[in-house]
């Protein structure tokens, strides 16, 4: 520990006692270049013409201090001589750069040095979890070793971490910060412009150590998407301004929140997620401030601002700016924005702003979106019919139990969506079943993964999402995401990583080791994990317990219930494989808490 | 800083996390903060910003990865605070 701290120290200190010089002003909103809505070729392309205007990214302390601030114009000046640097090493066109992805200008210059080196940058997570030292190496490592990068780079903060990861991963030829690569000389090889058909950059959806999944995007495939989301998902206009705490290592922040604010030419205000997480308000007052119009948040992002924000602090607010609040990442439930919306009222924040949204990372982003300013849309669902029949009827009577689900919208232009049953028959309207999406934003399949990318890609290039839904009118309703993602408090969890993490215990066989989540009443989703277990005594049974509980806190962050089982207890296919869905049916019945009986079975994919 | 701050520090921590966490178990410094109080990543942060207030510091999320029991988050806190 104490090695980490004594090289932490010395920059954190430092920034703690920052005074805000004068001299440092934020980009502005407006723009005396005309806008252009995404209609370039490439990510460079968007760079060279945003770089001609004046606005760009800034970045905001814990304590809403402006701390540093990079035009595009700067961004672009420096991802070149950075570019210069990374053609030194005289990589073949498309070698993969690992980075770790703190909420910090060098990792978007690292990031668009790639790119005009030709080289495709990924975003590695920054760790967040206690005790996760070791666990977070071996993540690390998996996504090294599974794009086969050629170099790893983390600021000063995160290089001790990424040095530990590297140690005998034979595909990295250099580590480093960024300053150490702007010490190298530079190339005098001339950069090439990229091309739209090649890789824009990997987007890792797992945090397995063994069979992580690095989402291949190219340059084609993100403009569509980021073109479909900047004209008719946001309708984005010259006085935009967005403000944004999501991490740069999940897709809505790399794409949603830096790249489509770029290739619109609009600024946008920074917040660390650990700033955003600890002291919600912060987002809150960056928006009031410098009123801004755009800014999305998870809905587990809102009920952090609805339960943390004191009733005395509203008074301070003026949210009567934000016209488009995007929520997506997870299933939306409709009392989470109610909540936020009676609690912001006073601070003038309009419902209507509320701009529901469904997508995944394997479509680049985003999928469909809702009405912009029109809020959030639900229906209610009789329950029964939606179990007995696996179909969403109106709700016709006061009383019955319903389920209500909200309205995510319409497929961006050139997207198709449609939901099939198990046979992989498409249903009608209110039917309800797999949800899969056609369209130029669907990734090229999962890097160096043939066999995870034939599960999520069917045969006419249509991408099974693995969530579950219907459509009414045209418009996409979730009622359920794939039973192999757990959402716990806005992080997205692959239960086969979890399974993957208990296997590895010496007490666990193979295949004997099933998870998945359950909800309470609230809405607050625990991870269970059952385990068949053969050990008798009471210590030993216990260890393995407090172990795995241990295991899966390091790794993910979140408490499980663990469930030891006789063997064989586990409900089989019948070529053997472990359905989880069963699973969790059994273990909500020993439980005895039916009233949570899942009513169609997700795809495990 | 001196031995009773470092003192103030642990004893501010046990009172909090007992607090926090609402259980009958016994907080002592060599208490497992993950698998006997179950901290969750919401506890965590309102813990995070308790002690950032009470001792005007900003604790580094790199450096929770090495912290699992009190004693540690302790020496992690007193660290943080001698060196600003």
């Amino acid at each position: 520990m104490s090695s980490t701290i004594t090289q932490l120290n010395a920059p954190l200190t430092q920034a703690f006692d920052f005074q805000p010089s004068s001299e440092l002003q934020s980009t502005p909103t407006l723009n005396p270049l005309a806008q252009r809505l995404a209609d370039f070729d490439t990510l460079t392309s968007a760079l060279e013409y945003a770089a001609k205007g004046v606005t760009g990214y800034n970045f905001y302390d814990a304590k809403g201090n402006l701390r540093s601030v990079l035009p595009y114009s700067k961004l672009k000046q420096n991802a070149w001589i950075l570019a210069q640097r990374l053609s030194g090493f005289d990589l073949p066109r498309g070698s993969r750069v690992a980075i770790i992805a703190d909420t910090s200008p060098e990792f978007i210059e690292l990031f668009f040095a790639c790119r005009y080196a030709g080289l495709v940058p990924f975003a590695m997570p920054i760790p967040v979890n206690l005790g996760s030292h070791a666990i977070y190496v071996q993540q690390l490592r998996g996504m090294l070793e599974s794009s086969q990068a050629s170099i790893a780079l983390a600021n000063i903060d995160y290089i001790s971490f990424l040095e530990e990861a590297v140690e005998g991963v034979a595909c990295i030829q250099w580590v480093g910060t960024s300053e150490k690569l702007s010490k190298l000389p530079a190339s005098n090889i001339e950069l090439q412009s990229n091309h739209p058909d090649e890789t824009a950059y990997l987007q890792f959806t797992s945090g397995s150590t063994r069979t992580p999944r690095g989402v291949v995007i190219t340059e084609r495939a993100l403009m569509c998407n980021l073109q479909g989301i900047v004209r008719s998902g946001l309708e984005i206009r010259p006085d935009d301004r967005s403000a944004s705490w999501l991490p740069f290592y999940h897709d809505m922040g790399l794409v949603g929140l830096v790249l489509a604010p770029m290739v619109t030419q609009i600024s946008v205000d920074y917040l660390a997620t650990r700033d955003f997480a600890i002291r919600p308000l912060q987002w809150l007052r960056l928006i009031s401030r410098n009123r801004c119009t755009v800014a999305f948040s998870q809905p587990f992002g809102l009920k952090l601002c609805s339960l943390r924000v004191r009733e005395s602090d509203l008074k301070e607010l003026d949210l009567s700016c934000w016209r488009a609040a995007g929520i997506g990442a997870e299933m939306i439930r409709p009392e989470t924005l109610r909540n936020f919306a009676e609690k912001f009222a006073s601070a003038g924040f309009d419902e209507n702003a509320f701009l529901p949204c469904y997508g995944l990372a394997e479509s680049t982003l985003a999928v469909t979106f809702s009405k912009i300013g029109k809020g959030c849309k639900s229906m209610q669902v009789d329950s029964k019919t939606l179990i007995d029949k696996k179909m969403a009827a109106r709700l016709q009577a006061d009383g019955r139990k319903q389920n209500e689900f909200v309205n995510c919208g319409r497929p961006l232009p050139g997207h198709i969506v449609k939901i099939i049953d198990e046979d992989g028959q498409q249903l009608s309207e209110m039917m309800v079943g797999s949800v899969l999406v056609h369209g130029n934003s669907l990734m090229t399949g999962y890097y160096n993964n043939p066999e995870e990318t034939d599960k999520a890609l069917k045969s006419g290039n249509w991408l099974d999402t693995g969530d579950i839904g219907f459509l009414f009118e045209g418009d996409l309703f979730i009622t359920g995401r794939r039973t192999d993602v757990i959402i716990v408090n806005g992080r997205n969890i692959r239960a086969q990583d979890i399974e993957e993490l208990a296997e590895q215990q010496p007490e666990v066989r193979s295949r004997e080791a099933s998870a998945f989540g359950i909800n309470s009443e609230d809405g607050t989703t625990t991870i269970v994990l059952v385990i068949e277990c053969r050990l008798t005594s009471v210590t030993e049974r216990q260890s393995l317990t407090t172990r795995l509980q241990q295991l899966v806190y390091m790794a993910f962050g979140v408490n499980c219930v663990v469930e030891l089982v006789p063997p064989h207890t586990l409900p089989r296919t019948s070529s053997g494989k472990l359905s989880r869905f069963a699973a969790r049916q059994g273990y909500i019945q020993r439980t005895n808490r039916t009233g949570q009986l899942s009513f169609v079975e997700a795809g495990d994919r | 800083m001196t031995e009773s701050n470092y003192d103030e520090i642990m004893q501010l921590l046990c009172d909090r996390l007992s607090s926090l966490t609402n259980s009958g178990t016994q907080i002592t410094p060599e208490t497992n903060l993950i698998s006997q109080l179950s901290i969750d990543s919401i506890k965590l942060l309102n813990l995070i910003m308790e002690i950032e207030d009470t001792f005007d510091v900003s604790v580094p999320i790199n450096a929770l990865t090495d912290v699992q029991t009190v004693r540690e988050l302790a020496d992690l806190v007193h660290k943080i605070k001698s060196a600003s």
